[in-house]
């Protein structure tokens, strides 16, 4: 089993892996990223699990990007109840 | 006068106002997604339907309140949530399991990377990721499903749920840590 203290470029697997999300969805600071960019060129374990990560999610995204419609019954009992909403 | 090009502040306004059909467009615009949200989130479907219903009639009633500095599909999914929680009588600071970040990432499969490919086509298929998305908690589901599904920026998800930066991040990332383990283990075959 892998050990997430290794260390490359001066960051543990272990802070690579608590920071992955900030690392994808860009909020960190740009010294930060080239850092983890840096670990990533030299530890495997790290980019193939960053890139199983991201890779997985963008899968989501597309996969239920559209929300399904609404079944019949839940349409037709939203409406009656703004239906009666409204009227009163 | 039609409505379905009307941009949602104008309707919301118009529906402040008693128009009706604007409100229908509204609500015919939103649903799906707002349904999406509170099944995602509830833990039963009657509970997402009364929700969805209360959510609707709430808007109706308070569309002279909304400002219009965030987006609507925001407000109406504020307005869903409490609709939930009071549906639920959800407790605030309820206890959960907590799983160490590192287990979390080993299960998730850190180190034990298979064939992303095949891990992927799984992926193709809805209800695998709406199974393993039922393994998670009501607070990581609805974190994700708002940052991730609806792509609300992290500064909308932090006010739509009134939680800090930090927390939400950490949410976010141990609700996304979560679910790419439980996809591995229905890879695996042991879930």
């Amino acid at each position: 089993m892998a050990r997430l203290d290794h260390e490359v470029a001066g960051i543990r697997c272990r802070e690579v892996l608590a920071e992955l999300s900030d690392y994808l969805d860009g909020e960190l600071a740009d010294e930060r990223v080239e850092q983890i960019n840096a670990h990533l060129r030299g530890c495997d374990n790290c980019a193939r699990f960053g890139g199983r990560f991201q890779a997985v999610f963008t899968a989501i995204r597309e996969v239920l990007a559209e929300p399904a419609p609404l079944d019949d019954d839940v349409q037709r009992s939203l409406h009656d109840s703004l239906r009666r909403e409204i009227a009163s | 006068m039609t409505t379905s090009n009307t941009t949602d502040p104008t309707l919301i306004r118009r529906s402040a106002g008693g128009d009706t059909q604007a409100f229908e467009t509204l609500v015919r615009r939103h649903q799906a997604s707002v349904y999406r949200f509170l099944l995602t989130v509830a833990e039963e479907e009657a509970e997402a339907q009364d929700a969805l219903q209360e959510c609707f009639v709430a808007a109706w009633r308070s569309a002279g309140t909304f400002s219009g500095d965030g987006s609507a599909r925001g407000w109406l999914l504020t307005i869903a949530r409490n609709a939930l929680s009071r549906a639920h009588r959800r407790r605030a600071g309820e206890p959960t399991s907590f799983e160490p970040l590192e287990a979390l990432g080993a299960r998730a499969g850190w180190g034990s990377v298979g064939n992303p490919d095949a891990e992927l086509d799984r992926l193709a298929a809805r209800e695998s990721v709406q199974r393993a998305m039922s393994a998670l908690s009501s607070e990581e589901r609805e974190v994700l499903t708002l940052r991730d599904l609806e792509g609300f920026s992290g500064g909308e998800v932090v006010g739509m749920l009134s939680i800090s930066p930090s927390a939400m991040k950490s949410r976010l990332h141990r609700a996304r840590l979560k679910l790419v383990a439980e996809l591995k283990e229905m890879d695996d075959g042991k879930a």
